[in-house]
């Protein structure tokens, strides 16, 4: 099963967040493999939706960006800020929070249906 | 693993120029994303143009520049929760001040002229600006988009044309502002949301119901100018 682009909307910001924090720096086609990988292909990050979320984050100065230059390209590093450390701890809870609350949710419908 | 060459490179970035995306390092982030993916994905006998122009494709719906539209939209509403937050606040500043402008008035203390000139200042400049970029982006529909534009102008123009009737602007002063704002109001505004509202079914009674009240409301407000500074001459030549 592929999740739906609605879902992975609203956590991919702390998607990127935590797997930056856990690989030091990435670029966009390596994060949206990692996702690839780690998921069993069960959520696929699009470039449509991962490069405008990538510039929100760095102008909001959670992260920076190392530039590597590879012949007439240049490849973006995505690193995380001081700020975008403490703000992945915060995102990851709070995604944490909202799984559990979704839990009771669930399986109170569950119950009542 | 393939390797592309310079001009498969340059040729992939003029595309991408092509297609719309203007901002300098999205251009480098889906140059750098794409040749990743082809070198990846291409064999050394492949048709580089005809796998390019399929490995593209998978970036958008429609078209590319869906990207670059999503990044400035972030970009832009990255403060909309405060600009959320100060719509309230100049609304109830505009509210509160309108209305001790008003008990001021009645009771004759002075400085309700700077109350009321404070109100329609933060309504017109503040409130009804905001209120437009805020309720735009909630929007889909161009016609109900037009609506709301034509609705936040006649608010600017009934602000502007009080204010300047305070104030004794010189523009203001033989009533051309209220005369523009109330036929702006009458013959655009009104048609724009009479016509938008009734086409929907379960809007057509309030759609009746509010642009009735619009019309009386107007009207009250055209019956309050006085016409003889404007029609002075023409008043003159009658008599």
């Amino acid at each position: 099963m592929i999740f739906s682009s609605e879902l992975i909307k609203g956590t991919l910001k702390t998607i990127v967040l935590k797997l930056l924090a856990d690989n030091k720096k990435m670029y966009g086609y390596e994060i949206t493999q990692k996702v690839k990988e780690l998921t069993n292909s069960k959520i696929e990050i699009t470039e449509g939706a991962l490069y405008p979320t990538l510039h929100a984050l760095e102008a909001d100065g959670l992260v920076i960006t190392e530039l590597e230059y590879i012949g007439k390209r240049v490849r973006k590093h995505y690193k995380l800020t001081p700020t975008g450390k403490s703000k992945t701890k915060e995102k990851v809870s709070e995604l944490v929070e909202f799984m559990n609350t979704m839990k009771i949710i669930l399986d109170i419908n569950l119950q009542t249906a | 693993m393939y390797h592309l060459s310079n001009n498969q490179v340059d040729f992939i970035l003029d595309d991408i120029k092509k297609r719309g995306i203007q901002i300098e390092s999205l251009q480098q982030n889906l140059l750098d994303h794409v040749c990743c993916m082809l070198e990846n994905e291409m064999k050394p006998d492949d048709d580089f143009e005809k796998i390019y122009s399929i490995t593209i494709q998978k970036f958008y719906k429609n078209e590319l520049y869906e990207i670059e539209q999503e990044t400035n939209y972030l970009l832009t509403f990255k403060n909309f929760y405060f600009m959320k937050k100060v719509l309230i606040l100049s609304g109830i500043a505009a509210a509160t001040s309108f209305v001790l402008g008003s008990i001021f008035k009645i009771m004759h203390w002075p400085g309700s002229l700077a109350l009321y000139m404070m109100a329609m200042s933060v309504s017109s400049f503040l409130f009804l600006p905001l209120l437009f970029l805020i309720k735009n982006k909630e929007l889909k529909n161009l016609q109900e988009k037009l609506v709301l534009a034509s609705g936040i102008i006649v608010g600017m123009l009934y602000c502007t044309a009080v204010v300047g009737r305070i104030v004794q602007l010189e523009f203001a002063k033989n009533g051309i502002l209220w005369l523009i704002y109330i036929g702006f109001a009458f013959f655009v505004f009104v048609p724009l949301y009479f016509f938008t509202g009734i086409r929907k079914p379960e809007m057509k009674i309030n759609t009746i119901v509010v642009t009735l009240l619009f019309i009386i409301f107007i009207s009250s407000q055209f019956l309050m100018v006085n016409l003889q500074p404007l029609l002075g001459g023409l008043w003159h030549i009658n008599k």
